[in-house]
């Protein structure tokens, strides 16, 4: 049942995707404004299929890499679709569509209805855990995209190539505010993310921290983001240093995910 | 029936003859009024603004009202015969109409795709409908001008660049800051391209303007001007630090804003994004303040820059607006066209119904036996079988026109009719 709602989801997020980049290159408002009610209608039968297998409770989104996917994907479109709604950066979706369909697509190769867990993946800190860090997770990624078309947008500015380009994109203030929000945050949903993983390992490894890669490059995130929330709130930095530093942090985050995975032997291999 | 305009512009005449068919305020009801007298002129209307003079007329077709109509703007722009056959353009019908919308759509304004002009062209409509000197023809026209302008504005990015430096800086303060409300400008110096700038800032909802000069009345005096607030000129340095936009424009030989003032100024203000203009030639902001984080410098030559790029791609942008105005002077020449036929068309139904209530007259006296319903009845027989009879008539009538040959149909009708 939910794979329908899946599906069509998935065709919404092409459609969108499509409509996105073309309205890129015809420059009109016209286009993006149907992509967005197209994206709107994608998260919308995604948050149908998400609710199903929850309520279904065959598959949480902790069951596999595959259901991660889908949910970080449905995430980031809720995010995004929040703060379309209040600045008014279109723009942004050209970029979080194209994402959210490649991670959906992914999905779609492993999400095939129920999955069965193992049982050490049974337990309440389970979902607690995944869905926070997944969610902040979702966050700090769209700001690393902020940050990526902040540090464009800078770019374009200093050298006075104000045209083309720079035109589609929001203004540094808009993309320093999503930027900034996303990092508030998404930093404590990863804290309590990390902690409510530390406790369940405790209980099935006996032990909260094990000197694994996966730990440690998240630890390592960790630690940036935590830098970039101080400076961001304390000492009052904006603009390019902070973005670059929610770049840099995203991408261990991101290596943590998935790279992690495939270039070391960790035990939390889910 | 036939529309023409009549007028000069920025380009077919000077400033000094412009003006000289510039109406001043409260004048305009006369102008419309004695044009309105002209024999033969039914409809006019007169737009009057700083780049042009023109008179849009719907009249009978004919030479000598053009003539009368050129006598007249002669007259009152005291203008020679020379002058007049120089500088006075007049376009009739299709390109009378073509003329108007792209004047509407600023296609002939001297800055392409400047903003005001349609607004200009409401006022002189409006103008014309209270002083009852529009009718049929041009409220239809100058309608479909307004919707043109609209279309031509939002499927073409003719009016999206800024073409004028100070609106250039406007648009970059816009990128920078999103929106102006709340910011914070100061004002430097007490240049002209300066003094349009914060008009433009001021337009675009910025909180308030902080103006400074070496000599402290002028500030004042401008301070007055843009309801802005003068300070010394020694605290310039301290309030850097307040502001988000400075506008830079002294006659100074040297550089008054150095790199090291911006790095306080950034430092105090806690590095939230600051956006330098600098308009004054030779400059007056340190060219390294630009390279500092969070800091954007724009000089004269780059906002120059910024214009003249916007101008090439208005070019493109024209070119496209040229297809869409041509679309809608055919859509339009389509309806007037019909009009030509309209009359015949009314004379022909106006016979057909006095017939009618001729012959139920002549019957009155059999008809007046029948109960109401059954009278009814047959009035609604009769005229369903006129109407039935005229329909074909009536809409070939109206094909032809669209084709522009109704001419020997119109008189076909009107012999066979007798109509005249």
């Amino acid at each position: 049942m939910e794979m329908i709602f899946f599906r069509i989801a998935l065709a919404a997020y092409f459609v969108s995707t499509a409509g996105y980049i073309s309205s890129l290159f015809v420059g009109r408002v016209r286009v993006a404004k149907l992509s967005m009610w197209v994206f709107s209608l994608a998260f919308a039968l995604h948050t149908v299929c998400i609710v199903i297998q929850w309520t279904g409770a065959a598959s949480t989104p902790s069951a596999n890499i595959y259901g991660s996917l889908s949910f970080t994907a449905w995430a980031i479109s809720g995010a995004y679709l929040a703060f379309q709604t209040k600045t008014k950066t279109r723009v942004l979706g050209a970029f979080v569509s194209p994402a959210v369909l490649v991670m959906m697509i992914a999905a779609s190769a492993g999400l095939m209805g129920g999955v069965s867990i193992p049982p050490t993946l049974r337990g309440p800190w389970v979902p607690v855990h995944v869905v926070l860090l997944l969610t902040g997770g979702a966050l700090f990624a769209l700001a690393c995209l902020a940050g990526t078309m902040y540090l464009l947008q800078d770019n374009l500015i200093k050298s006075k190539k104000v045209r083309g380009f720079s035109r589609l994109l929001p203004s540094l203030r808009d993309l320093d505010r999503i930027n900034h929000i996303c990092i508030i945050w998404g930093f404590p949903l990863l804290t309590i993310g990390i902690i409510a993983g530390s406790i369940w390992a405790r209980t099935v490894w006996g032990d909260s921290w094990h000197w694994d890669p996966k730990q440690i490059f998240t630890a390592i995130s960790w630690v940036i983001y935590a830098a970039l929330v101080h400076q961001r709130m304390v000492m009052g930095w904006k603009g390019r240093k902070a973005a670059l530093l929610s770049i840099i942090a995203f991408a261990g985050l991101f290596f943590a995910f998935i790279g992690v995975n495939v270039f070391f032997v960790t035990i939390h291999n889910f | 029936m036939s529309i023409a305009l009549l007028g000069i512009n920025h380009r077919s005449a000077p400033l000094s003859i412009r003006e000289r068919l510039s109406i001043s305020h409260g004048e305009e009801g006369k102008i419309l009024e004695a044009l309105k007298n002209i024999p033969h002129v039914r409809e006019v209307m007169y737009l009057s603004t700083c780049n042009r003079a023109e008179v849009l007329v719907n009249m009978k077709p004919a030479d000598a009202v053009v003539e009368e109509l050129k006598a007249f703007i002669t007259a009152r722009g005291n203008l020679s015969p020379e002058e007049m056959e120089r500088c006075l353009y007049v376009y009739r019908d299709e390109d009378a109409v073509r003329h108007l919308f792209r004047v509407a759509s600023s296609l002939d304004s001297m800055i392409m795709g400047e903003p005001q002009i349609l607004g200009q062209v409401k006022d002189a409509y409006r103008l014309c409908v209270r002083q009852k000197t529009s009718g049929v023809i041009l409220n239809k026209l100058l309608h479909h001008a307004f919707s043109v302008a609209k279309r031509v504005r939002t499927e073409t990015a003719i009016a999206n660049n800024a073409v004028s430096v100070s609106f250039a800086a406007v648009k970059l303060a816009k990128k920078i800051f999103g929106t102006l409300d709340k910011k914070k400008v100061l004002l430097v110096g007490a240049g002209e391209m300066a003094q349009l700038a914060a008009r433009h800032l001021m337009d675009n909802g910025v909180d308030r303007i902080i103006f400074t000069n070496r000599t402290y009345e002028n500030a004042v005096k401008l301070a007055n001007n843009f309801h802005g607030f003068p300070i010394e000129f020694e605290l310039l340095e301290d309030t850097l630090g307040d502001v988000d936009i400075v506008i830079s424009s002294t006659g100074s030989p040297d550089c008054i804003i150095s790199a090291d003032m911006i790095t306080t100024a950034l430092r105090r203000r806690k590095n939230r994004l600051m956006f330098l203009v600098d308009v004054a030639v030779p400059r007056d902001i340190d060219p390294d303040a630009g390279k500092i984080d969070n800091v954007y410098l724009y000089n004269i030559d780059d906002l120059q820059g910024v214009v003249d790029e916007n101008m090439e791609s208005r070019l493109n942008e024209a070119r496209e607006a040229e297809s869409i105005i041509d679309e809608e002077v055919a859509r339009f020449s389509e309806w007037f066209a019909t009009l030509e036929v309209v009359p015949t068309i009314v004379d022909l139904k106006t016979k057909t119904e006095d017939i009618v209530r001729g012959e139920m007259k002549r019957s009155h006296s059999w008809m007046k036996n029948l109960d109401g319903e059954e009278r009814e009845n047959i009035e609604i027989l009769v005229n369903s079988i006129v109407n039935k009879i005229l329909h074909d008539p009536v809409v070939g009538l109206k094909r032809e026109s669209r084709d522009g040959e109704a001419d020997p149909y119109v008189a076909a009708v009107k012999k066979l009719f007798r109509l005249e």
